[in-house]
């Protein structure tokens, strides 16, 4: 249903009303809002401006949007940071071009939004359609425009002319969506933007997510720095939400449930409110669907259970416990672990002592293991290439080299699956447990030595019998010094030649 | 010009120099019709791959001595494309299957089943089969000796393996059965040396018998490196003087280096500079079992009897793990902390005593 609307919603975008704004990509909302029966009878009568918020809302996230540029979690340098660009871009009247990247959900969309508000800035946004194909009356298919067509007119349109029923002359693009021609053909969208900073008048923000895993990662792959040069383009990073400003984000959404949602939420307490930051890992929009969940009140009895089980769930987790199997283990995000940052856990072991006099590492090499994403045998190559600098004793060294040693041995026996995680941590344990007086300075992570073999090539020796076969390791270990040798002095003194 | 060693190389099985009684039985066998696989073993420099050069002329006259270069493409599985060096005659083809790492059982396979399929076109007065050899078999991965196995049974008609190893403990049982079994064993130094006045003799030149013998002490046993050394000897020097300095290769050079840097200190600083060391020594190509028995040599002259005990054992233990291993440079360096930890403490410990 949604998905048609917005098929609908680009076509004639300059005889559009307000119904533009609400548009944000708010997938996962959609089956969720479901769950909440009390509103579906009122929702049944189509509602044309969402903006209003009350609980009748269907779309009850928008309950939490930031209405204020200060109910934002984003840090505040970054969003006077935006804010400096868009008043300098609308107040000029030029195309000028914005990039915001940033990992998922740390609110770059919200800021443009609620910035807009502030500024009485229309904004208006692109959506890719869905490609559906509808047969004319003739029953052959249409031969449509192409995408990256389209997308050139949808933003000239939406940069230069204003809506009939809006006077304001403010306007601003954002494109969040990109069609997918760009990212096969990145050259495309050098024409596109070289078009649009000649033709439009108000200036566009594209915003681009920024994943770990995502090779295809669109900041980087359509916005090469050439292209940022060409167009001036500039260019905002966010960083990933910081836990006050989550906890803050959380508070304001407790505040409007007392105020408001009595009927719906349970008030959520500050233990659960805790709970919630831990688990979205800097993610706002994760961390409100979380609260939603977590907070529902729930008329039958297995709501209710299901969310104490997941309270469990959670409190163990912000102690950095793993719940071995728990269906709620899917809220929240899954603690992951980037590579450099898993070698520093590694290398650098914290041990903590416990009430009983037990001293126990505060990262045990298991949950190390574990929250690692990365293959054992590349892992244990950055350790090796790094642990050197963090030990003080040879002693400990010895202990540890025998463990990379132990643990590649057990590495390369790869029919077992097993052998893989059983190398994996002995290595890790054992560098994490040999390392009794670590030395903390600070170390730059290497990456592993390329250990390609390169032999010596028959060019280097023109004495050598060209249709001879020769072996690599022969070369090495008897040819290439002597070659040397005797080439050497030949091309020093012609006269041996003459005694030959 | 080429080098004495290959040069004075023997062409003849009749002309080797030494293990004479088992190239006359090699000549008898040939004379047969037909002769089973061949493993050819024994360490390097010993003369395996002259033997089967001279077993090629015995069988097929000096056409088998009408070399040509060629590279050969491959396409792995993946879709990866090799490519690898070939030397062959009309009648056999020789390959090191090693050079490209582990994509070697493509080799063999597409290898051996090209020269299979082609037959003989004159096969009057030839042989009915041709020769594929391969070189550094124990070096081979598991996976690549598995499929020569099924191979060599697949086209025993129409060619005939000889496979040269270093040793045959890493051969699996199911190739080491199916081929005949020829150790080549080192030349002695009493040998090395007689090679040697030949060679000398050939070009004309005086050896005073006493450099010879240094000579054939120094190459360990290893004739292709005394002919070098021989060779190099005369570039630096001639006439020959008893006396004179042999020029050792300059990995063992290097090797030495290595090891009196371990012996100077015991930190782990130390520790990340000999690793650097031995980055160097394996990328040059140097194997690194010889990186392993040098480094054991020059460490244990340092050491009193029982330390000896203690570091080749673990040497012995950290080379085994090496072989089973993937990355050498992970067992080479916890052999070196191993031997930094027993000789400081060593050395801690008769410092105590002598206060």
């Amino acid at each position: 249903m949604n998905g048609t609307q917005k098929a609908k919603k680009w076509f004639k975008p300059l005889f559009e009303f307000d119904e533009t704004e609400p548009v944000k990509k708010i997938k996962k909302n959609i089956p969720k809002a479901n769950e909440s029966q009390k509103e579906r009878v009122q929702v049944s009568s189509y509602q044309n401006n969402n903006t209003i918020s009350n609980a009748s809302c269907k779309s009850w996230i928008k309950n939490f949007d930031p209405v204020n540029v200060e109910d934002l979690a984003v840090h505040n340098k970054k969003v006077q940071e935006v804010e400096g660009w868009v008043k300098c871009a609308c107040m000029s009247n030029f195309s000028d071009i914005l990039l915001l990247s940033g990992p998922v959900g740390s609110g770059k969309t919200a800021t443009v939004y609620t910035l807009a508000t502030k500024h009485g800035i229309k904004v208006t946004e692109w959506i890719t359609p869905l490609d559906i194909e509808m047969p004319s009356e003739y029953g052959d298919y249409q031969i449509r425009e192409s995408q990256s067509k389209k997308f050139l007119d949808f933003i000239i349109n939406a940069a230069n002319f204003t809506s009939l029923l809006d006077n304001n002359n403010k306007k601003l693009v954002l494109v969040e969506d990109f069609p997918n021609v760009f990212l096969r053909t990145p050259t495309e969208f050098t024409d596109i933007l070289l078009q649009y900073k000649h033709r439009a008048k108000s200036p566009i923000v594209f915003i681009c997510s920024e994943t770990h895993t995502d090779n295809k990662n669109s900041a980087f792959h359509l916005f090469t720095p050439a292209l940022k040069e060409q167009f001036n383009i500039s260019h905002i990073t966010f960083n990933s939400i910081s836990t006050t400003g989550l906890k803050c984000a959380l508070k304001r959404a407790v505040d409007i449930i007392s105020k408001k949602f009595t009927s719906m939420y349970n008030i959520p307490s500050p233990a659960l409110v805790d709970s919630v930051v831990n688990s979205s890992g800097g993610d706002v929009r994760s961390a409100i669907l979380n609260l939603h969940f977590a907070s529902l009140k729930g008329s039958q009895m297995d709501m209710e259970t299901s969310v104490i089980q997941e309270k469990e769930v959670k409190s163990n987790k912000s102690k950095r416990k793993k719940n071995p199997s728990s269906k709620f283990m899917s809220l929240g995000k899954d603690q992951t672990v980037s590579i450099l940052h898993g070698v520093g856990r590694v290398l650098n072991p914290k041990t903590a002592t416990s009430e009983d006099g037990k001293t126990h590492l505060t990262h045990s090499p298991k949950d190390v293991i574990e929250q690692f994403l990365s293959h054992p045998s590349s892992f244990i190559s950055f350790l090796e290439e790094n642990y050197l600098s963090h030990f003080s004793c040879p002693s400990d060294v010895e202990m540890a080299a025998s463990a990379l040693s132990d643990g590649d041995y057990m590495l390369a026996e790869w029919r077992e699956k097993t052998c893989q995680e059983y190398g994996l941590y002995t290595a890790v344990a054992g560098l994490m447990v040999a390392n009794k007086a670590p030395i903390s300075a600070w170390n730059p992570v290497r990456g592993p030595k390329n250990m390609r073999i390169q032999y010596p090539s028959l060019k280097e020796m023109p004495q050598l019998d060209k249709d001879y076969l020769y072996k690599g390791k022969v070369l090495v270990a008897d040819y290439s010094t002597y070659c040397k040798i005797i080439g050497h002095k030949i091309e020093n003194s012609p006269s041996v030649l003459l005694i030959d | 010009m080429s080098l004495w060693v290959d040069k004075h190389r023997p062409k003849d099985l009749l002309k080797l120099d030494y293990h004479k009684d088992q190239a006359i039985r090699l000549k008898s066998l040939v004379q047969q019709s037909d002769f089973p696989h061949l493993l050819v073993y024994g360490p390097s420099g010993a003369g395996k791959k002259t033997r089967i050069m001279c077993l090629l002329r015995e069988l097929y006259g000096s056409g088998a001595e009408r070399l040509r270069q060629e590279t050969m493409h491959f396409t792995t599985p993946s879709n990866k494309k090799i490519e690898i060096m070939t030397v062959s005659s009309n009648y056999h083809i020789e390959v090191n299957p090693t050079d490209v790492g582990i994509y070697d059982r493509v080799v063999i396979m597409d290898l051996v089943k090209n020269v299979a399929q082609t037959h003989q076109i004159d096969s009057s007065g030839q042989r009915e089969f041709k020769v594929v050899i391969l070189n550094e078999v124990d070096d081979l991965t598991k996976d690549a000796q598995h499929a020569l196995r099924r191979t060599m049974e697949k086209y025993v008609a129409t060619c005939r393996l000889i496979l040269l190893a270093n040793s045959i403990s890493r051969v699996i049982p199911a190739i080491r059965s199916r081929c005949l079994t020829i150790r080549v064993p080192a030349p002695t130094e009493d040998e090395i040396c007689s090679v040697l006045h030949t060679v000398c003799k050939k070009e004309g030149l005086s050896l005073p018998p006493e450099l010879a013998t240094r000579i054939a002490k120094i190459s360990d046993r290893n004739l292709r490196r005394a002919l070098l050394m021989c060779e190099a000897c005369k570039v630096q020097q001639y006439p020959f003087k008893p006396d004179q300095k042999v020029p050792e290769p300059d990995w063992q050079l290097f090797i030495k280096e290595t090891a009196s840097m371990i012996l100077s200190e015991q930190s782990p600083k130390k520790l990340s500079e000999v690793r650097q060391k031995l980055y160097e020594l394996i990328i040059h190509g140097v194997p690194p079992d010889m990186i392993f028995a040098g480094l054991l040599k020059e460490l244990v002259r340092n050491c009193d009897m029982a330390m000896k005990c203690q570091v080749a054992s673990h040497a012995a233990m950290f080379e085994h793990r090496m072989r089973l291993g993937n990355k050498a440079i992970f067992h080479l360096e916890a052999f070196v902390a191993k031997f930094m930890a027993i000789y400081k403490k060593f050395v801690e410990e008769s410092l105590g005593d002598a206060f």
